[in-house]
């Protein structure tokens, strides 16, 4: 209950800890989330797009280039995905049994993906 | 041996007539809305993965479907959607803290953001329709088989966004007449739906229109 009582206590907090040093913003530690947000859907947007070009220009190098692509601006969305949840959706300060909930069948879609992604798209020629 | 005391004993769950405490019942109930949050997951990643694996087989159809969608409107609207996420947090804090005018005003502008998101979405779905991207299976068109997989997961979600409007609103109704005055969980089972619907977005923007 004390615990419960000190999230609360965070989650009404104007000040917020943030790289060693204490800001005060109104909204506290939900406008610091919101503006990460912010920020990391324009690295997003603008990491495409520069991609998006180099891959145009470099034909020879698309593959890799596609690669890195997917795989960094995957990563910033699982990023913004886990701040929302644990902010907002207040994952921080619940029981571990609500992580189990939500983790299980994200592990059952991420072994399936494999499995589907493992089947050749013309089939096994049977 | 020591005397065993009432004051000795762990708090009774239930209270002498079998009803839950608030604390339980809350608990309940979040738990309640995780589990339905999960089985969502199921039926999104099946889409994701339908997406995904046409993205792979099908890497020229989607390279031209990226230069026809573009990622200006896209990306104005998944900022609205972020902002009411925003907002939406906003109003449980607000009524957390006794704010019932907050809390009416933050998720006033939730269903605002959500109203916005879909008006976005039917301008993109009406310019993608004047290209000949549409829902149907048509042979003829080099988009037979690209209309269905980014409109599955995308409409799918712009009903949830379309629910989560309505469910706001009847949480403002039920707002002005004092329901979460002394207990804000109403607010914070939406505000779980509303952040799921968010979540999700997070993924399709990335995969369908940026990856």
């Amino acid at each position: 209950m004390a615990e419960a009582m000190q999230h609360e206590g965070e989650h009404h907090s104007n000040t917020v800890q943030l790289l060693r040093r204490e800001i005060t913003v109104e909204g506290g530690v939900y406008t610091v989330v919101f503006a990460g947000l912010a920020i990391l859907t324009v690295i997003e947007v603008l990491s495409a797009e520069f991609l998006n070009g180099a891959i145009h220009d470099a034909p020879d190098a698309a593959a890799a280039l596609q690669a890195i692509k997917a795989v960094l601006l995957l990563g910033i969305a699982i990023i913004k995905s886990s701040l929302v949840i644990w902010f907002y959706m207040h994952l921080k300060s619940e029981k571990p049994l609500i992580a189990v909930v939500i983790l299980l069948p994200l592990l059952i879609a991420g072994l399936s993906i494999m499995y589907l992604l493992a089947i050749p798209p013309s089939g096994y020629g049977l | 041996m020591a005397e065993l005391t009432a004051s000795h004993l762990p708090a009774p769950a239930h209270d002498d007539h079998g009803h839950m405490s608030e604390e339980e019942h809350n608990n309940n109930m979040k738990l309640g809305v995780w589990l339905y949050l999960a089985s969502e997951i199921v039926i999104f990643s099946i889409m994701i993965v339908g997406y995904i694996i046409f993205r792979i087989n099908e890497k020229d159809i989607v390279a031209q479907a990226h230069e026809e969608l573009g990622v200006g409107l896209v990306t104005a609207n998944t900022f609205v959607l972020l902002a009411s996420s925003f907002f939406m947090v906003m109003g449980l804090r607000a009524m957390q803290g006794g704010n019932r005018a907050g809390m009416l005003r933050w998720i006033g502008l939730t269903a605002l953001g959500g109203i916005v998101f879909l008006g976005g979405q039917y301008i993109e779905y009406s310019e993608l329709a004047h290209l000949g991207i549409v829902l149907g299976f048509d042979t003829a068109s080099e988009w037979s088989t690209f209309g269905m997989r980014f409109y599955a997961p995308t409409f799918f979600h712009g009903a949830h966004v379309f629910v989560g409007v309505l469910w706001a609103l009847e949480v403002m109704r039920r707002g002005a007449k004092g329901r979460y005055d002394k207990n804000p969980i109403g607010i914070e089972m939406f505000g779980l739906y509303w952040h799921f619907v968010d979540v999700v977005w997070i993924m399709l923007f990335t995969l369908i229109y940026l990856v």
